[in-house]
């Protein structure tokens, strides 16, 4: 799965975004090495979820760089930049609630697959062919995420752990290399939690970079390699989940030395 | 409820036949061809609409393309018709494809709004492009259709021809609601934000969407023309973009059969209101209202619903298919 | 020179009728996000209930406008309870639909009680015309011009000055938080409703002596009025203002100078210019422009 072994797989060379007068990120710079998983955390209004928005090329960045496998992803259009090997899913979980749940899925191996309007209207048997790979492909993996009993219906009705499910399996169908999660554990009961937490191993088994948004800290300091800290958009620490639990900058912040917003 | 059998088409097969083999009156005919090429406008707009989640109020802009093309090819400059259709297809095809790259930015009313800005403009070009067009008299002559040696001069036989186009443009439809493209149209309605960060080009989508409902639009707009032999700018104004956005409402959003029915009451409602004479026009709108606000799913859903409520009374029919 | 100014004149004329319409279309806008497609025939009762009340009964004008005023603000409450507040899960599109419903059912109504008949009215008053450098203005043109100033300045106090003004502009920003301030949501609304087609029939009156006043009149004009609201920035009094005179004016001078086939197409061709290059209108950046 990896490229090139001697290079992080996302680089993030001090980036910075302002929203009007608000600073949201300032001048962040980290990798994120092929295979590992990422914690990212910090108070509300860190800048996480911006972040995500701006490595997925949802948001221009207005200064720095964001390296993925050597190739610059700003000035990219998104789709672009899940063809890359880029997925992402939403705090507040997008579904597309009027299909099915194994639609759902299907729908993220649109970037992959090649058929449009014409192939559609003529069903010619490459087309159909391709219609048969983007089902088994997304039934394999709502099995992968314990889904397969419920592919037919309708996602809308689908109780919220299991939508959750849904949204990384949808983003895994998209072939991602670098698969960002934002609190991927909110509204999860303890035992949701502590089988997506497995989840995340297998995910990370079958060659996937993680990078994850997540309040619950017991999750990320257990599934986590390295963790970025931070706080009112800037980099507060990094390093590994020990090293960063015995920073005193984060200890001041999560504990309330200052500015502690949460 | 998404996936009818195709028993939904050959229901339909059986009706169109014998309706028209049972059917004398050439009235009936007649209304029953306006019905077709109105399902055909409905059945493009919804593609646009239901599926993809974009509005339009300015299609009949295309419808006449479509009709004023062939007009002027065929009894002008004397083409064959059947040179002409393909003509107008691609330049209402072309049309919305200029129009649609900025227009399709806008998103909610400001969409609207500028299909609506575009829908007039046509409307305005139709009327007063007096030597080309015909002007506000409107435009005498065209020629009816002929293939070979069969001439589609009478109802029945353009009855015929109409509803088979409008069974090939069901078909094309459905195909299209159940594939890739499809789906990736479907996501856009339902979040644009998950269905961009998914890989799709909603943009593309949307354009694409946008000229596949013009061109259907510009072959309503054909057959039309060659029907009636005679058309003038009011029949493509700004109410016929409302009608048609009403009959995909009316009958039932993202629904291929919803739309039928949309088309099918829509034109059948005028005569049948005749009965009212000067109250017509209350009558109509009374209706169109009252529809939307006892079912604003429209129609087939909404009876479906009803349907399906007093079949299973327990079921939490809270409505999550089309509720945003 | 002189054909220009005259062309001015007239530009201006048409322009603050353009505004007060806008203007109706704006204020509901903002109030309840949503674009009633029914305004131009609030305008067009405006027009008939003065052709009946002032044209054939000679109630005095006042009191005529007044009254005519009361009655299409009446109508445009009855709409609101009846027919907009009955919707259960208010999409913006089954909205639209209701309103072309109410359009198509005002239209009707009308061509019943006034006949299919176009009426006219004489000028508010008896002055001659005023003659400026060689172009002449209608007395008329003057009334327009003055009382759509005074609307739109009387509309600026209201809603800077008074507390239902002020109620009212809070509800537009969020319904939500004007109820847990206390503030009746729903009354908010229907008083939008009340207001703006009570302004849609200060349009009416206005432009019913330089019109022919007939139960179909309203669909273009209100169409116009809208392209105005977009023009100056919807949502926005001053935008509003703004966006009539200016497509009145462009108007004018594009028939006059260019051709008359540009009559209609001149709004809409605005309309898409403005969309696409400015979709928060001519004044200000959309939310902030909020009356």
């Amino acid at each position: 799965m990896v490229d090139n072994p001697n290079g992080p797989l996302l680089a993030v060379q001090s980036v910075s975004k302002s929203f009007g007068g608000v600073q949201a990120l300032s001048d962040i710079t980290f990798d994120v090495d092929p295979g590992m998983v990422m914690g990212l955390i910090g108070p509300n209004g860190a800048g996480k979820t911006t972040l995500f928005n701006v490595v997925t090329g949802a948001y221009p960045a207005d200064t720095g760089d964001i390296i993925f496998e050597g190739i610059r992803v700003p000035g990219r259009k998104i789709h672009q930049v899940v063809g890359l090997g880029v997925a992402r899913t939403f705090q507040n979980v997008e579904l597309f609630e009027s299909m099915t749940v194994l639609e759902n899925v299907m729908v993220g191996r649109h970037i992959r697959t090649r058929s449009g309007f014409w192939g559609a209207m003529t069903r010619l048997p490459g087309v159909l062919r391709e219609e048969k790979e983007i089902r088994d492909r997304s039934l394999d993996l709502l099995s992968f995420v314990g889904l397969q009993d419920e592919a037919h219906r309708q996602s809308g009705d689908l109780p919220f752990g299991w939508q959750r499910l849904l949204e990384i399996a949808r983003a895994l169908a998209s072939d991602p290399k670098l698969l960002l999660l934002d609190e991927p554990a909110a509204g999860l009961n303890a035992v949701e939690t502590g089988q997506l937490g497995e989840l995340l191993e297998r995910i990370r088994d079958l060659g996937v970079t993680l990078m994850l948004v997540e309040h619950d800290m017991s999750l990320t300091m257990k599934v986590s390699d390295r963790i970025v800290v931070l706080d009112q958009g800037r980099m507060l620490a990094q390093g590994t989940p020990r090293e960063v639990q015995s920073d005193e900058a984060v200890m001041a912040a999560y504990l309330g030395g200052g500015h502690a917003s949460n | 409820m998404r996936r009818l059998p195709p028993i939904g088409h050959i229901i339909f097969i059986l009706a169109v036949l014998l309706t028209g083999f049972l059917i004398e009156n050439t009235y009936y005919f007649q209304l029953l061809v306006f019905v077709g090429i109105h399902t055909l406008l409905a059945l493009g707009l919804n593609m646009l609409m239901g599926y993809a989640g974009q509005i339009s109020l300015g299609h009949a802009a295309f419808y006449g393309i479509g009709a004023y093309t062939t007009a002027i090819l065929t009894a002008t400059y004397g083409f064959s018709p059947w040179a002409a259709l393909p003509c107008a297809v691609l330049l209402a095809s072309a049309v919305a494809y200029v129009v649609g790259l900025p227009t399709l930015k806008l998103s909610g009313y400001y969409l609207g709004m500028g299909t609506l800005g575009f829908g007039m403009i046509g409307f305005i070009v139709f009327r007063e492009w007096s030597s080309l067009t015909g002007g506000s008299s409107g435009f005498v002559g065209i020629p009816p259709l002929e293939i070979g040696p069969v001439s589609f001069y009478s109802g029945r036989s353009y009855f015929f021809l109409v509803w088979t186009v409008v069974l090939g443009i069901i078909i094309l439809c459905r195909r299209l609601i159940d594939s890739r493209t499809g789906r990736a149209l479907r996501s856009i309605h339902d979040s644009e934000k998950a269905s961009r960060a998914i890989g799709v080009d909603t943009m593309a989508l949307k354009l694409r969407v946008f000229v596949f409902s013009a061109a259907v639009a510009a072959l309503a707009g054909f057959l039309y023309a060659h029907f009636v032999t005679f058309i003038s700018p009011g029949t493509f104004d700004f109410l016929a973009s409302v009608r048609m956005v009403t009959m995909v409402v009316i009958g039932g959003m993202a629904s291929v059969w919803g739309a039928l029915l949309g088309a099918f009451l829509l034109t059948l409602l005028p005569e049948w209101l005749h009965a009212f004479s000067e109250f017509e026009m209350v009558v109509y709108g009374l209706i169109l209202m009252g529809v939307m606000i006892v079912l604003p799913r429209g129609l087939f859903r909404g009876l479906l619903d009803v349907f399906e409520g007093a079949r299973e009374q327990t079921a939490k029919r809270s409505g999550g298919v089309n509720g945003r | 020179m002189q054909e220009v100014l005259q062309y001015l004149f007239s530009g201006l004329t048409n322009g603050a009728i353009y505004a007060v319409i806008a203007v109706g279309f704006s204020m509901l806008y903002s109030a309840t996000d949503l674009i009633n497609f029914a305004h131009g025939e609030f305008v067009m009762l405006g027009s008939l209930f003065l052709v009946t009340l002032w044209g054939a009964w000679q109630i005095p004008l006042p009191i005529a406008f007044l009254l005519t005023v009361a009655c299409v603000a009446l109508t445009g409450l009855l709409f609101e309870r009846f027919a907009i507040r009955t919707v259960r899960k208010p999409q913006p599109i089954v909205l639209v639909i209701i309103t072309v419903g109410a359009s198509i059912f005002l239209r009707g109504v009308a061509m019943i009680l006034w006949g299919k008949d176009a009426y006219s009215l004489p000028p508010f008053s008896n002055q001659p015309p005023l003659e400026l450098a060689g172009a002449t203005l209608l007395i008329q043109s003057v009334w327009i011009i003055v009382i759509s100033l005074l609307l739109v300045f009387g509309l600026h106090l209201f809603y800077r000055r008074t507390l239902t003004g002020k109620a009212m502009q809070a509800t537009a920003i969020s319904k939500r938080a004007a109820w847990i301030t206390g503030i009746p949501a729903g009354l908010m609304v229907l008083l939008a409703f009340v207001m703006s087609t009570g302004v849609g029939a200060v349009a009416g009156m206005i432009i019913a002596p330089v019109t022919m006043c007939s139960y179909d009149m309203g669909t273009l004009l209100g169409l116009k009025g809208f392209c105005a609201a977009m023009l100056g920035g919807i949502g926005s009094l001053w935008g509003a203002l703004l966006g009539g005179i200016l497509l009145g004016v462009l108007e004018a001078l594009g028939v006059g100078l260019i051709s008359s086939a540009l009559k209609d197409g001149v709004a809409f061709i605005l309309l898409l210019l403005i969309l696409y290059f400015r979709p928060g209108g001519l004044i200000g950046a959309a939310e902030s422009a909020r009356f």
